[in-house]
C-alpha cells in the first residue's frame, strides 16, 4: 500500500507556505487531524464508491467459475482460466481483436482532435449570436438515440435514395457505402465524429472560459497575431484537460461503442464488424453463456486497464499530469 | 497493492453476508395475500407484442381473473426483455406467472433448476384444460416435457396458421405488360427478371426505375423468412421454420445446407442475377422498413417485380395490391426431376413452447393453476388469440363463431387483432374441432399459400421435417450448439452476401467448407443427429 | 498604444476571421442538415422518408406522429418522474461529487494518490449486472425512485473532470493568502472554489443532468411499476408499438399496412420530444462559458 509507505510519497511542493509544513514527514496518518475537514468532504463519494462498485466486485469470479444458479454467483466449480483459454483459442478471436482495436484506434485517432479543433474554433468566433448558435447547434446530435443515428444514416447514405449517396454518385462514385468493408471504419467514426464532437467540446469550452482575460490582453500588447495567441494562451489552458481524456481514452481501447456497431451491421461489413462487444452480445444474452461473457469482459477490462497504466505512466513522465 | 485489492475484497465479502441477512421478510408470510373480497392476488409479467393495448383493459382478460377468483397485478414488458430476464433469474425474483412466447425458454428452465413449478403432477387435478390438449395433440406434450421428465412451461397451439410463413410473390401485371408468361424454374424466372429490368414493365416511361427482385434483409444473426433460401425447395431441401442455421433433414438424416453443393448452385443462381443487375442493390444493407416502403412503390406504380413476404396487402400496401399473386415453387430447370420442396413452417407458426409458467416460490399456486386453466378453456383460447367476445367474435349462437371486422375502419385485421388482446404471444388451445370464422387477412393468406401446397404437402414429414421445436437439448450440448452457430453464422452470412454481390464462390468454396467444419459444424451435426434419432424413436 | 497595434494587425485578423467564418458555417451545414432532416421527417410521409424523396421540405405533411405521442397518457407521467429524477439525481450527483474532487485536487491531501486509484479502478472493473441487482434488491431500492438518484451518484469520469479543473484553475496562491485569513477547507471551498468554478460545475452539471435525462436502462432493470418509469421507457415503448414491421410479419401475423405510414414520424418526432427540454437549459449554462467569466466573480 503505497501510501502508508513514507518512502514512497514525495516531499510536497515546495511552494507551500513552511507554517503547513510539518517537521516530520507528512503521511496520511499525521496529517489526518489536520484534513480533517478533506476526508469529511471526500467521504460520502467513498462511502458509494464502496457501496455500489466494491461490494458487487465479488462477481468478477464467476469468469473463473461454471456458473450454477442453484449454489449462487460465487458457488459454482472452480474452473480457472478455462474461459479464458475458450476465448483466446475460439475461432474468431484473431478478427475480433483486430476489428476492436482498429475501431477504437481509428476513433481515438479522428475522434479525439476534433473536439479540441471545434473548441479552438468556436472560441475564435467573435459575433455572439453566431457564436451561441454554432455552440447549440453542434452539440445537439450528441441527443440522437443510436436506433435513429443508425436509421438517419442508411437514409442519407443510401445510394439510391440518400442525399449523400446522391452527392456521391453525383462525382462519379458508384459505391454503396454501407455495403463497402472498406468504407464501415470510417462511415463508423465520421458519424461518431459529426454525432459527439459538439458535445465533447463543451469540456474545452468550460477550460477555455476560465482563461484569464489580462493574458489576451497582454498577447495583444506582446503583438502577437491571433493564430499565436491559440497557440500560447488557448492552448497550455487546456493541455491537462487533453492529457487526462486521452489517458482515459487509451482505456478504452477495446471498448467500442455496442449499439451503434451491432446496429451498423449487415452480413457485408461482418468481416470487419463483428468486435468484442457484438460477440459477447450474441453468445452472452443470446445464449445464456454466463461465464464465458464475464470471462471476455474481465479479458477486456485487463486489457484496458494495462493501456491505462501504461498511458498515465507515460504521461506523468513527460507532463507531471497524471490521474493519480 | 495486493494488499488493497484483498482488503477491498473481504470488505465486499462480509458487507454481501451482512446484506444477505436481511432477506428473512418473505418468510413471515406464508399464505398469499387476498384481497378484501376474497379473490387471491397475484403478480405476472407479460411479453407482450409492443401494439398491444394495456392488458387491463381487455375483457376476456377481467373475466377470467373474475372466474378464477384472482387479481392479477400486471407487468407488461414490450422490449429487451432478455436484459431484463437475465437479472430477474440469477436473482430468483420471479412473479407468480410469465407469460409469452419462449419468455422463459428450454434453455433457462436447465440454467435455473427449482425455479419454476413443475406442472407434471398438477394436470390432471387443476388443469383439466391443458390435459384435454396433451390428449388430442400429444405433439404438444412433447414440447412442454422437459429432458428430466417435467413440465416447467406449458405449449401453445394456434391450428389457424399456414404452413409455410413466406411466400413468393410476382408482379402479373407486369408479366401481361411485357407479355410474359409466370416463370415455373431458375432459367425462366432469370428470363422474366431480365425483361423485367430492360422493359418499361410497369408503364412509367421510365425503363430503368424497375426492381426486379428484392428480398429481406439478412441480417447478422441467422437467416430468416422471406429471403431466397425459400429457393433451396427447388434443389429438394426442405427447409423447417425458415432453417435460421442452415440446418435441415432430409432422409431422417441431420444436414446443413451451408455446406451443400445445392446451396453453392442456389447462390451462383443469385449472383448471376445480382451482377446483371435484377436484385435491388441495396439488398444486404437496407433495413426492414425501408424493404417494406420501396415494395409501395410510387402511389399506383409499382416498383418491385418479384419478390417474398407474407401477405399481399400486407408487402405492397392496398393500392398495388392487385397487381401482385402468388407464384408456385420453382423448378431448378425444365427439365429436372427433383420433387420441388418449399419452406415448411407449420410448427413454428402454430405451436409455441413455454408460453406460460408458474413461479415455485408462488404462495398462491391454487389460485394460479386455476388461472392457467382458464386460459386453456376452449372459449377463452379463442379470446386469448383475436380478441373479445362481442367487440373482437361474434358468437352465432349455433355453437360457431366469426371474428370480427376491425371496429376502426382504417386499421387492418392484423393489426386490430394485435392491439386487442394477447394474440400469438398468449398460451392457448384451438382445437381443430372450434368452428370459427376467420378475419379477412387470415382468409386471404389462406388463399395465397394454395399455390404452394402442392409441394407442402409432398413433403415427407416424418423424415424430411426437422422437429427442432420437440426435441430438447441437454445443458452442454445445447451451449456448445449455440457457441459453434454464432461462429457459423459469422462466416456463412458474410460469404454469403459476398458471393451473391461480388461472386467468387467458384473459387472460394473448397476452403470455405473447410473453415465451416472448423467452427464446429460437424459435431452440432452429430449432436442433433443424435437427439433427432431419439426423438424419432419415441 | 493598444489601438495602434490593433489596427496594425487588422488585416491579417480579418482574414483569419474569415477563415473561422468559414470553418464554422462548414461546421455548422454539415451538422444542420441531418438535424434539420430529423425535423421534416417527423411530419413527412415515412415511405417517402425512406424511399429518399424528402430532403428539402416535409413531402405528405402530417402531425401523425406528435399526435400519437400525446396522446399517450403516459408520456406526461414520463416527463414528470424523469424531471423529478434528473433534476435531485444531479442535486446528488454535484453534492458527491465536488466536494471530493476538490479534496482530490489538493496537492497536500496525503492519501489523494490512492484514493484517485481506488476511484479509477472501478471505471475498469465491476461485478456485473447480476451482483449489482442483487445488491440494489437487498437495499430495498428496487422498484423506487430512489434506484434513479442515489446509486452510482459518483461518476469517476465526472469527478476526475472536475478535479482537473480544480488543480489547473485555483492558483495556489489563492489557497495561501486565504489560509493566511484564518479560512478553512470548508470556507474555502464554498466562498472560493465553488464560486470561481462555475464553468465546470455547468459542464459537469451538464453531464450528469443529461445523464439522467437519457437513463433508460435503469428503469428497464429495476422498475416494475410503470408509473415509476422514466421518459425515455415511455418513448422507446411508443416507438415500438410504432415499428412492428420489422418483426410484425414474422412473428407470424400481419401487422398490416395501417401505421406503415407513420412509422418513422414516430421515430423522428420522439427524437424532438425527448430533446427539447434539454434545449431549453443549454442557453443558461452556455453563459458560463464567456471568456473571463471566473475572473469576474473573483473581483465581484
Amino acid at each position: 500500500m503505497a501510501f502508508l509507505n513514507p518512502q514512497t510519497t514525495k516531499p510536497i511542493d515546495g511552494s507551500i507556505p513552511s507554517a503547513i509544513v510539518p517537521k516530520k514527514k507528512a503521511t496520511v496518518f499525521n496529517t489526518f487531524k489536520r484534513d480533517y475537514q478533506l476526508w469529511l468532504m471526500i467521504l460520502p463519494a467513498i462511502i458509494v464508491i464502496i457501496i455500489f462498485n466494491y461490494i458487487p466486485m465479488y462477481g468478477i469470479q464467476l469468469a473463473f467459475r461454471e456458473y450454477d444458479f442453484t449454489k449462487g454467483l460465487t458457488g459454482g466449480e472452480w474452473v480457472g482460466l478455462k474461459y479464458f483459454k475458450q476465448f483466446i483459442d475460439s475461432f474468431m478471436f484473431a478478427d475480433l481483436m483486430t476489428n476492436t482495436v482498429v475501431i477504437s484506434l481509428a476513433t481515438i485517432i479522428l475522434g479525439f482532435p476534433a473536439p479540441i479543433i471545434l473548441a479552438l474554433i468556436i472560441n475564435q468566433v467573435v459575433w455572439k449570436k453566431w457564436k451561441k448558435t454554432i455552440q447549440t447547434t453542434v452539440y445537439l446530435p450528441h441527443f440522437i438515440s443510436m436506433v435513429v443515428m443508425v436509421g438517419l444514416l442508411n437514409v442519407l447514405l443510401s445510394p439510391n435514395s440518400g442525399v449523400v449517396g446522391h452527392i456521391a454518385s453525383s462525382l462519379g462514385f458508384d459505391v454503396n457505402l454501407l455495403a463497402s468493408e472498406k468504407a464501415f471504419v470510417p462511415v463508423y467514426v465520421l458519424s461518431d465524429i459529426w454525432q459527439h464532437a459538439g458535445w465533447n467540446s463543451i469540456i474545452y469550452l468550460a477550460a477555455l472560459a476560465s482563461v484569464d482575460p489580462e493574458l489576451y490582453d497582454s498577447a495583444k500588447i506582446d503583438g502577437a497575431s491571433r493564430w499565436q495567441t491559440i497557440r500560447y494562451v488557448d492552448l497550455p489552458a487546456i493541455v491537462p484537460t487533453m492529457i487526462i481524456l486521452f489517458i482515459l481514452s487509451m482505456g478504452n481501447i477495446l471498448n467500442t461503442g455496442f449499439e451503434k456497431i451491432f446496429l451498423m451491421q449487415n452480413p457485408l461489413n461482418l468481416p470487419v464488424s463483428e468486435v468484442i462487444a457484438t460477440y459477447v452480445y450474441k453468445i452472452g444474452i443470446i445464449s445464456n453463456q454466463f461465464s464465458y461473457s464475464a470471462a471476455i469482459g474481465l479479458f477486456n477490462t485487463l486489457i484496458n486497464f494495462a493501456f491505462l497504466l501504461a498511458m498515465n505512466y507515460i504521461a506523468k513522465r513527460f507532463s507531471n499530469i497524471s490521474l493519480w | 497493492m495486493k494488499k488493497v485489492v484483498n482488503g477491498i475484497l473481504a470488505l465486499s465479502l462480509s458487507a454481501g453476508v451482512l446484506a444477505g441477512c436481511s432477506d428473512d421478510e418473505a418468510g413471515t408470510e406464508e399464505k398469499g395475500e387476498v384481497t378484501k373480497d376474497g379473490k387471491a392476488k397475484l403478480t405476472a409479467l407479460i411479453t407482450k407484442h409492443p401494439l398491444t393495448q394495456d392488458v387491463n383493459k381487455m375483457e376476456w382478460l377481467q373475466e377470467v381473473e373474475e372466474r378464477a377468483g384472482v387479481e392479477i397485478k400486471w407487468e407488461e414488458v414490450t422490449a429487451d426483455w432478455d436484459q431484463k430476464k437475465g437479472a430477474l433469474l440469477t436473482s430468483g425474483d420471479v412473479p407468480d406467472l410469465i407469460i409469452g412466447p419462449n419468455a422463459i425458454t428450454d434453455a433457462d428452465h436447465v440454467q435455473f433448476p427449482g425455479l419454476f413449478e413443475d406442472l407434471s403432477d398438477d394436470l390432471d387435478k387443476s388443469l383439466p384444460n391443458v390435459k384435454v390438449m396433451f390428449d388430442e395433440k400429444p405433439e404438444t406434450k412433447e414440447i412442454a416435457t422437459q429432458l428430466d421428465g417435467n413440465i416447467y412451461g406449458l405449449p401453445k397451439y394456434q391450428r389457424f396458421w399456414p404452413a409455410t410463413a413466406t411466400r413468393q410473390f410476382i408482379n402479373q401485371q407486369w408479366l401481361e405488360n411485357l407479355g410474359l408468361k409466370a416463370p415455373t424454374n431458375w432459367d425462366e424466372l432469370y428470363t422474366v427478371l431480365k425483361a423485367f429490368k430492360e422493359e418499361d414493365a410497369n408503364g412509367n416511361g421510365d425503363k430503368s426505375d424497375e426492381i426486379p427482385m428484392d428480398f429481406s434483409p439478412t441480417g447478422t444473426v441467422g437467416f430468416g423468412f422471406f429471403q431466397p433460401t425459400v429457393l433451396l425447395g427447388s434443389t429438394g431441401i426442405t427447409l423447417t421454420d425458415a432453417s435460421g442455421a442452415g440446418y435441415f433433414a432430409e432422409d431422417g438424416k441431420v444436414k446443413n445446407f451451408l455446406t451443400d453443393e445445392r446451396y453453392k448452385e442456389m447462390v451462383a443462381f443469385l449472383h448471376k442475377c445480382y451482377k446483371e443487375g435484377l436484385i435491388s442493390k441495396e439488398v444486404f444493407t437496407q433495413d426492414y422498413t425501408k424493404y417494406q416502403s420501396v415494395a409501395r412503390g410510387k402511389d399506383d406504380v409499382a416498383k418491385v417485380g418479384y419478390t417474398y413476404g407474407w401477405e399481399v396487402t400486407d408487402r405492397f400496401g392496398n393500392t398495388l395490391a392487385p397487381q401482385y399473386m402468388s407464384l408456385a415453387p420453382l423448378k431448378v430447370s425444365a427439365n429436372s426431376t427433383e420433387q420441388v420442396s418449399w419452406s415448411y413452417d407449420f410448427n413454428g407458426l402454430n405451436y409455441g413452447a413455454n408460453m406460460v409458467t408458474l413461479s415455485s416460490q408462488s404462495k398462491n399456486k391454487e389460485a394460479a393453476l386455476k388461472f392457467i386453466n382458464e386460459l386453456y378453456d376452449p372459449e377463452v383460447s379463442m379470446q386469448v388469440l383475436f380478441g373479445s367476445l362481442g367487440t373482437n367474435i361474434e358468437d352465432k349462437g349455433d355453437g360457431s363463431y366469426k371474428v370480427l371486422p376491425p371496429a376502426d375502419e382504417k386499421m387492418d385485421p392484423g393489426t386490430w387483432k394485435w392491439t386487442s388482446t394477447f394474440a400469438d404471444n398468449g398460451p392457448m388451445y384451438i382445437s381443430d374441432d372450434l368452428k370459427l370464422e376467420l378475419g379477412t387477412d387470415m382468409q386471404s393468406v389462406g388463399k395465397q399459400t394454395e399455390p404452394f401446397m402442392p409441394a407442402l404437402d409432398a413433403v415427407d414429414k416424418e423424415n424430411d421435417v426437422l422437429p427442432s421445436m420437440f426435441i430438447k437439448y441437454s445443458k452442454e450440448d445445447n451451449s456448445k450448439l449455440s457457441l459453434n452457430n454464432t461462429n457459423l453464422m459469422t462466416l456463412a452470412l458474410s460469404k454469403y452476401s459476398q458471393w451473391i454481390t461480388k461472386g467468387g464462390i467458384e473459387k472460394e468454396w473448397d476452403a470455405y467448407v473447410k473453415q465451416a467444419e472448423k467452427t464446429g459444424l460437424p459435431e452440432n451435426l452429430e449432436i442433433m443427429q443424435k437427439y433427432y434419432d431419439e426423438y424419432k424413436q419415441k | 498604444m493598444s489601438l495602434l497595434s490593433k489596427k496594425g494587425k487588422s488585416t491579417s485578423d480579418l482574414i483569419f476571421d474569415i477563415i473561422i467564418f468559414v470553418l464554422c458555417a462548414f461546421v455548422f451545414l454539415i451538422v444542420a442538415y441531418p438535424l434539420y432532416f430529423v425535423i421534416i421527417a417527423s411530419v413527412s410521409d415515412s415511405t417517402l422518408v425512406s424511399t429518399g424523396q424528402v430532403t428539402l421540405y416535409p413531402k405528405g405533411f402530417s402531425l401523425f406522429g406528435y399526435k400519437e405521442i400525446f396522446n399517450d397518457s403516459r408520456i406526461w407521467v414520463g416527463y414528470k418522474n424523469t424531471i423529478i429524477y434528473t433534476v435531485l439525481g444531479t442535486a446528488v450527483n454535484l453534492l458527491f461529487t465536488l466536494p471530493a474532487a476538490y479534496v482530490l485536487s489538493r496537492p497536500e491531501f496525503k492519501a489523494r494518490r490512492a484514493l484517485m486509484f481506488i476511484f479509477v479502478f472501478t471505471m475498469f472493473f465491476n461485478g456485473g449486472l447480476i451482483p449489482t441487482y442483487l445488491l440494489i434488491k437487498e437495499l430495498g431500492l428496487t422498484n423506487s425512485m430512489w434506484v434513479f438518484i442515489l446509486p452510482f451518484s459518483v461518476n469517476v469520469f465526472n469527478l476526475i473532470i472536475t478535479r482537473t479543473f480544480f488543480e489547473t484553475s485555483l492558483p495556489k496562491e489563492l489557497f495561501e493568502a486565504a489560509q493566511m485569513d484564518g479560512c478553512s477547507h470548508f470556507q474555502f471551498f464554498g466562498k472560493i472554489a465553488l464560486p470561481l468554478s462555475k464553468a465546470v460545475i455547468s459542464v459537469v452539471g451538464l453531464y450528469y443532468l443529461v445523464g439522467h435525462w437519457n437513463d433508460f436502462f435503469t428503469g428497464l432493470i429495476y422498475i416494475r411499476d410503470y408509473s415509476l418509469q422514466p421518459l425515455q421507457i415511455v418513448l422507446r415503448d411508443i416507438l415500438l408499438a410504432n415499428q412492428v414491421f420489422a418483426e410484425g410479419a414474422g412473428s407470424g401475423g400481419a401487422a398490416g399496412g395501417y401505421a406503415q405510414k407513420y412509422a418513422d414520424q414516430i421515430k423522428y418526432g420522439v427524437i424532438i420530444v425527448s430533446t427539447l427540454p434539454i434545449l431549453l437549459v443549454y442557453p443558461f449554462i452556455q453563459k458560463y462559458f464567456e471568456k473571463g467569466v471566473m475572473i469576474g466573480s473573483v473581483k465581484g
